[in-house]
């Protein structure tokens, strides 16, 4: 018997050696069993929206960008790097900026992996609609995450194809920004017809596609377009209405409603944590940032901010502290991300009419937005006096959302506005940890 | 040199067969040491001959002798005995201690050593002199006791993490601790801990009770390390428990010690009228109108004038003098043909921050059966249960204890006006903390292994073993109503267990013979299997019926989720070693180990050592120089292999699920393959020199190392614009090269009066050679890069505040007019240039007094705290500021170093600078024991063999330069980062009285 104990390691070792060491894991899977058929690929899509929704992206860290750029947040926690933003003294090593860049490409590289293996599977559980479908969503958030990047950073490398080695997409340098839209608009136009014509608040769908192309027709100056495809919307009333008061497509959790053409959801399986840098202690959260005292009296103004002051609140003496409560859902982090509302197709529209001097269905448009705030219908009648008055609405209509920064940068209003002239600030700088591990990639000047 | 050696040994072995003789009659004996057991390795030889022979593992020996000639037979570390050859041929003879420490057997891998015959450079601590420190771990216990091993505590909790080098830091993102052995058991030391303490992990070692530990064995060069290859590229510590004697009377022993534990310094914040003027002066400073600053009149809706402000005291709320306890019981002895060791122990110490305690129960039991005269079973087990309270020490603001108590800012209240809790800048309030922080966490954990041994022929042993170390890890914590967390979920409960087990499987074969007197020869060849599983089971819940409901199962939102992780290992190694007379040693080995870790073509690494010593004083030309008692030169060189720490499927293209939308399972992909990844390996050369002087009582030891590691296994940075951080790779080269002194010397040996003092001092000099791309540690505050040592701080540097206009200037490296990110360089490194200690030990009749200094020299620290605490008034009512704030530029002339306050410009907005950069340099009166032995003839009556009571205290005495409270502080158990100073709670100072008592 001992004798054969004292071989059993060497009958191991000759029979299960290889087998000993072949250990697979169970937490994730190989690369080549990840999209295999229908319903793994769908395990793909919705990754697609968790990439989407993720922290450093819409889930809180890239509308922060936008919103502590704007001049109306203060920072008031103890992190450098949204001291750094608010200060606009960005420098390349922002954490932000960095998280947000990654998270970005982390989305393009599922959507890149979806459009390069959908076509390919033969599954009759997936249907060709289906098939359709999916490649429909991977365009259009693909689109969504370079004009992000287009937005924040001007042109930047196009990477379209799934990374699988680290030598794929390597070399490719930086395109110019009208590249970069260039690609958004053929990725938007490729969907397009791929999607079904169906409401779908959580997902992306045809109508969807149409709400961001209105978008990015009014950052190209191309009012025609922006004006058409926010009508498709506006018109689609059954669908999409402004919702009444202002609070209502948020407060008493609130969830997609038809306020919203896109917002990314939340649930108990997928959360963000937005609401932890918006509230103050007393409420759970750690209060980073709040609006400034600019802003608080603009929301708290009935005739500038009505219902919309909503918006805010203040903690108990002696701490009197203003804090933002669009996100607040403690500590459930379910509230969702707003990626386009109805209330900004209708100043899209507005602005684009002003723009091609339709000026009293301009004004009808700004009007709808002020009069669900609950303030008093604008008088303005000229294009300039309309546009300033978009600007105005936009500030208090969308202050905690992806907006202020992006939309003074896109009017080359925001020296006259916020008194930022370095026009090398403008732009997001390149995470610097990028340019070290990317030969081909070029920082922003000024940074 | 080595090449001359290495060929004298080779004529040696060619030409050592004609020294073989034989005559006389053959005696056979056994050499047993005072408590029966017998000993191996000793030496027999005839007086006045050259022929000799030494004990096998046994304690056996035969010999060709006359009747009348004598026997001497010595030993390291025992009285060296002579017997006459009478009529008898089977002698036992046994040997006593000797006082030396010399003279000692060391525990090398796989087997035991003299240390005169020692190849491989070795550091052996026994566990009697370090234990006077009432520390949690034996790791830390170690701090200065041996040559060449980096010991710093993180924190000043016990139970937590320890940074311990042995020869520098080789591995960016592999594992840069030592292999643990524990009585043949290889022990895991990596932190199970899932519940966050902010930047703190707990030590597993301190699982291990170190009242069972007999001797502490570190192997740092290649020779000595090799053997256990794969692992050993950090070193390897031995830890050998105690065990019974044979034949000896049963003997128990009682030690216990009560004491109190307190923080010698803490943190100078400023009062409230003081920070007060701060923020008004930063704001007048940023061009805002003085009407309108922060602290102005109430009834102008300020809050309040500057000398208005209270100040509240938070930092003594949190600190406070905790109570150390220690019980140690064991029952040892043996037969002719059993041993055993039985031990009980019982520790508690609680840390001098508030809710933080430790304790552990643990159970000892060693036993040894000799079955045959051949064959031999036995086991070693480790039980015990280590239970801690918790608290979010360190980074981030919720429930973050020491974080509340030192960065809301003084003036602040504690209560609102409606008699609220008052909850300031995204901290809790403190005493909520206090009251109603409740976590904890329960280590179970068991290490043991059974074996069976069969002496084939003499000298030829076949020795089996399988061994577990099998840790349970459960933590639980619960935020009530009160506290931030759990607010508004109305409670929150994290419940985490994680189970970790390691079984090996060990088959060895050793043979050890004496050729013709003077040709000593051994040989091992050993297999091991070996199995890792880590598991992870962790549920969450929230909104409970009431704060009096604390378990999960009363939470109405639940969320769970499991984990598993494996890897295997298999290893075959080997071993030859030969001495000529005891003057000239050779050994070699090699290990081959292939892990799963790896793809296939890849798994196996192999790694070879060889290491060559002269005795020179062995040799004729100086047996006459009597003040030399050894002179031993020795030199080495190997290779040895690293794949610890590395995610255990890094070589794997991998897809995760959890990404999730709509509660639909979602996957993405979150790791590149890379299947041409293989071993991290270091190659180390040693050159060491042993001398003994005046009969070894001056001992000395000098070893020179140069270690250089390569093939890195790095988590090279990618271009994000691929979808992917970083992947694994085999990339870069990092070099250690060091000096170690020793020297041990027994300064007055008279009866009555004894005075030793050992010392020792090393300095190594850390390299990264050589790395494709920079990478940032875990707080990017510092870098690996190539040229640069590891941890190296890389911030602005700061060259002076601007008499004139109050304003840091930094220096603009690339000159381009504008301070941004191609402005940051390097400045000092976290590791120190030398560090050691110093130990002096008196006696005199039944007193003792031992006093021992540690020291390290030339490290930096980033001290963080004042990041925050010096932020020139950006921070507000968000941090609290300290005294060094107030020595602020204020009007042109001032000379100093701290900047203008103000929250424009580059003062306090540019993020790290140097100005944080400190000194770690210290020196430490790290332990203190006084004790005195009641008189034997005094205890007989009460049956009691012996006792002593002691007075000991730790770290009472610090000198440094660092403006925390104590340089040795680290936030994070991440190793990429060393000497950041975060929430760091300060090394407690320590004062026990006890008593020993053996039966």
């Amino acid at each position: 018997m001992k004798k054969n104990l004292r071989l059993l390691p060497f009958i191991l070792l000759l029979t299960g050696c290889q087998s000993f060491l072949d250990v697979q894991p169970e937490l994730q899977v190989d690369e080549s069993q990840a999209i295999t058929n229908g319903s793994t690929a769908e395990a793909a899509v919705n990754g697609l929206y968790n990439r989407l929704g993720s922290d450093s992206y819409y889930g809180s860290n890239f509308p922060a960008i936008s919103y502590l750029s704007g001049g109306d947040i203060q920072w008031t926690g103890s992190q450098s790097d949204p001291q750094q933003i608010t200060a606009r003294k960005l420098t390349a090593d922002n954490g932000y900026v960095g998280s947000a860049w990654s998270a970005i490409y982390k989305t393009i590289l599922q959507a890149n992996y979806l459009l390069e293996t959908v076509p390919t599977l033969s599954d009759p559980q997936l249907t060709a609609d289906r098939k359709n479908q999916i490649q429909g969503e991977a365009y259009a958030l693909r689109a969504l995450s370079y004009f992000d990047l287009a937005r924040g950073w001007g042109g930047v490398q196009l990477i379209l194809k799934a990374t699988h080695t680290p030598s794929d997409n390597t070399g490719i340098t930086r395109s110019s920004l009208d590249d970069t839209y260039a690609q958004v608009l053929k990725d938007l136009t490729a969907a397009e017809p791929l999607l079904g014509n169906t409401t779908n608040r959580n997902k992306v769908t045809r109508k969807t596609v149409w709400a961001l192309r209105a978008r990015y027709h009014l950052y190209r100056k191309e009012w025609e377009q922006a004006e058409t495809y926010a009508s498709k919307l506006i018109d689609d009333a059954a669908s999409y209405k402004l919702t009444k008061p202002y609070n209502a497509f948020f407060a008493n959790n609130a969830v997609a409603t038809t306020e919203s053409v896109f917002e990314i959801a939340y649930t108990n399986s997928f959360k963000n944590g937005h609401y932890n840098w918006w509230l103050p202690p007393a409420l759970s959260g750690r209060r980073e940032w709040a609006p400034n005292d600019k802003l608080v009296t603009l929301l708290n103004d009935p005739t500038v901010g009505g219902n919309r002051s909503e918006l805010i609140a203040k903690t108990v003496p002696p701490g009197n502290l203003w804090y933002g409560k669009l996100y607040y859902r403690t500590p459930l982090g379910t509230d969702p991300a707003y990626v386009i509302r109805i209330a900004e197709l209708y100043l899209i529209r507005a602005e684009a009419r002003a723009q091609l001097g339709k000026t009293t269905t301009a004004l009808a448009d700004l009007n709808a937005v002020r009069d669900r705030a609950g303030v008093a219908l604008s008088q303005a009648s000229t294009k300039e006096t309309l546009l300033l008055a978009i600007e105005n609405e936009r500030q208090v209509e969308f202050p905690f959302e992806t907006d202020r920064w992006f939309n003074l940068i896109r009017t080359g209003r925001v020296a006259a506005v916020l008194g930022i002239t370095d026009v090398n600030k403008y732009v997001l700088p390149i995470p610097n940890s990028e340019i070290l591990a990317d030969k081909a990639l070029t920082q922003n000047p000024g940074y | 040199m080595q090449k001359l050696l290495f060929a004298g040994v080779v004529w040696l072995l060619s030409c050592g067969g004609l020294l073989a003789q034989s005559t006389g009659t053959r005696l056979s004996g056994t050499v047993r040491t005072d408590n029966g057991e017998p000993l191996p390795g000793a030496n027999v030889v005839l007086k006045n001959q050259t022929k000799g022979a030494s004990t096998d593992a046994n304690g056996q020996f035969t010999i060709d002798a006359r009747t009348g000639d004598e026997l001497v037979i010595s030993a390291i570390g025992y009285q060296t005995t002579q017997v006459k050859v009478g009529a008898k041929t089977t002698l036992d003879i046994f040997l006593g201690e000797s006082a030396s420490q010399l003279n000692e057997v060391v525990v090398v891998g796989y087997g035991t050593q003299d240390r005169k015959n020692l190849v491989g450079s070795v550091s052996q601590v026994n566990a009697d002199e370090i234990k006077n420190r009432p520390v949690a771990s034996f790791d830390q216990q170690l701090q200065g006791r041996a040559v060449g091993v980096q010991v710093a505590a993180n924190t000043g909790v016990p139970g937590d993490g320890i940074f311990f080098r042995i020869r520098g830091t080789t591995s960016i993102n592999a594992s840069n601790d030592p292999l643990y052995v524990v009585d043949g058991v290889f022990v895991n030391n990596q932190s199970l801990q899932k519940i966050t303490t902010q930047g703190q992990s707990n030590n597993p070692l301190a699982d291990i009770n170190p009242a069972d530990i007999e001797s502490i064995s570190i192997l740092k060069d290649a020779e000595a390390t090799a053997i256990y290859g794969a692992r050993a590229a950090n070193g390897v510590v031995l830890i050998t428990t105690k065990r019974g004697s044979y034949n000896s009377k049963t003997k128990v022993q009682l030690n216990t010690s009560v004491g109190q534990a307190w923080a010698p310094k803490l943190w100078d914040l400023v009062t409230g009228a003081e920070h007060a003027t701060i923020i008004n002066e930063a704001w007048i400073n940023d061009g805002k109108p003085a009407a309108t600053r922060p602290f102005r009149p109430v009834s102008e809706g300020g809050r309040g004038l500057p000398e208005e402000q209270q100040t509240y005291d938070r930092l003594n709320d949190i600190f406070r003098t905790g109570t150390l306890q220690n019980y140690d019981l064991s029952v040892s002895g043996g037969t002719k043909q059993t041993r055993f060791y039985l031990g009980g122990g019982y520790t508690s110490q609680q840390a001098t921050l508030r809710t933080n305690d430790f304790s552990r129960a643990s159970f000892k039991l060693n036993l040894d059966q000799d079955i045959t005269d051949k064959i031999r079973i036995g086991t070693s087990n480790i039980f015990s249960q280590s239970n801690r309270t918790n608290a979010r020490v360190g980074d981030g603001p919720q429930g973050g204890i020491l974080q509340a108590a030192l960065h809301t800012p003084t003036y602040l209240p504690k209560f609102n006006t409606d008699g609220t809790y008052a909850k300031w800048a995204g901290f809790d309030n403190l005493d909520v903390l206090i009251n109603n922080t409740d976590m904890h966490s329960t280590s179970t954990r068991y290490i043991g292994n059974i074996y069976g041994e069969y002496d084939i022929t003499s000298g030829l042993k076949f020795r089996s073993s399988w061994s577990i170390d099998y840790n349970d890890y459960n933590e639980y914590e619960y935020w009530n109503t009160l506290t931030n967390r759990g607010s508004a979920s109305k409670g929150l409960a994290t419940s985490s267990i994680s189970k970790n087990t390691i079984w090996i499987n060990e088959q060895t074969l050793s043979y050890r013979k004496t050729f013709g007197n003077r040709h000593n020869f051994g040989a091992l060849v050993g297999n091991t299997f070996q199995g890792n599983v880590a598991t992870q089971t962790l549920a969450q819940g929230t909104n409970f019926p009431s704060d009096a409901f604390k378990q999960i199962a009363s939470a109405s939102v639940t969320t769970s989720s499991s984990t598993s992780n494996r890897y295997n290992l298999v290893s075959f190694f080997g071993r030859v070693d030969y001495n000529f007379d005891k003057k000239y040693f050779f050994e070699t080995s090699l290990r081959a180990d292939a892990s799963s870790k790896f793809a296939v073509g890849h798994r196996w690494g192999y790694f070879p050592s060889a290491g060559v010593a002269w005795q020179l004083k062995q040799e004729n030309f100086l047996r006459d120089v009597s003040f030399l008692s050894d002179l031993k030169v020795r030199a080495s060189v190997g290779w040895t292999g690293n794949q610890n720490g590395i995610d255990n499927y890094a070589s794997r293209g991998l897809w995760g699920g959890g990404y999730n939308y709509q509660d639909n399972p979602g996957t993405v992909p979150v790791q590149l393959a890379n299947p041409e990844l293989k071993w991290e390996t270091t190659r180390q050369t040693n050159v060491g020199l042993n001398v003994g002087l005046f009969n070894n009582r001056i001992g000395l030891e000098v070893n020179a190392y140069s270690k250089y590691t390569y093939d890195l296994l790095l988590q090279v940075p990618l271009a994000q614009s691929s979808g992917f951080a970083s992947i694994y790779q085999n990339n870069g080269e990092i070099s250690n090269r060091g000096l170690e002194f020793a020297i041990n010397s027994q300064n007055i040996n008279k009866a009555g009066f004894q005075w030793n003092t050992s010392f020792n001092i090393a300095g190594n000099v850390n390299r990264v050679e050589k790395l494709s791309i920079p990478v940032d540690a875990s707080y990017a505050t510092e870098r690996m890069a190539q040229g640069y040592a590891f941890h190296s701080f890389y911030v602005y540097k700061q060259l002076y505040v601007d008499p004139k206009t109050g304003n840091a200037v930094y220096e603009d490296v690339n000159k381009d007019g504008q301070i941004t990110v191609a402005d940051k360089q390097f400045y000092g490194s976290a590791l120190p240039k030398f560090f050691g200690g110093l130990n002096n030990t008196f006696s005199y009749k039944g007193f003792d007094l031992s006093v021992f200094f540690n020291f390290s020299s030339g490290s930096k620290v980033f001290n963080n705290n004042r990041f925050f605490l010096e932020s020139g008034g950006t921070r507000d009512d968000r941090r609290a500021i300290n005294k060094n704030q107030l020595n602020r530029w204020q009007k042109e002339g001032d000379i100093t170093d701290v900047p203008r306050v103000t929250t424009i410009g580059n003062n306090y907005n540019l993020s790290p600078t140097s100005r944080f950069v400190e000194d770690g340099s210290f020196l430490r009166l790290n332990s203190l024991v006084f004790g005195y032995s009641i008189p034997k003839s005094a205890l007989r009556k009460l049956g009691i063999a012996s006792a002593r009571v002691y007075y000991s205290g730790s770290n009472l005495w610090l000198l440094n330069n660092y403006q925390g409270p104590d340089p040795e502080v680290n936030v994070t158990g991440n190793p990429t980062t060393q000497g950041y100073d975060l929430g760091t709670p300060p090394q407690p100072r320590t004062a026990q009285f006890g008593l020993n008592l053996t039966f």
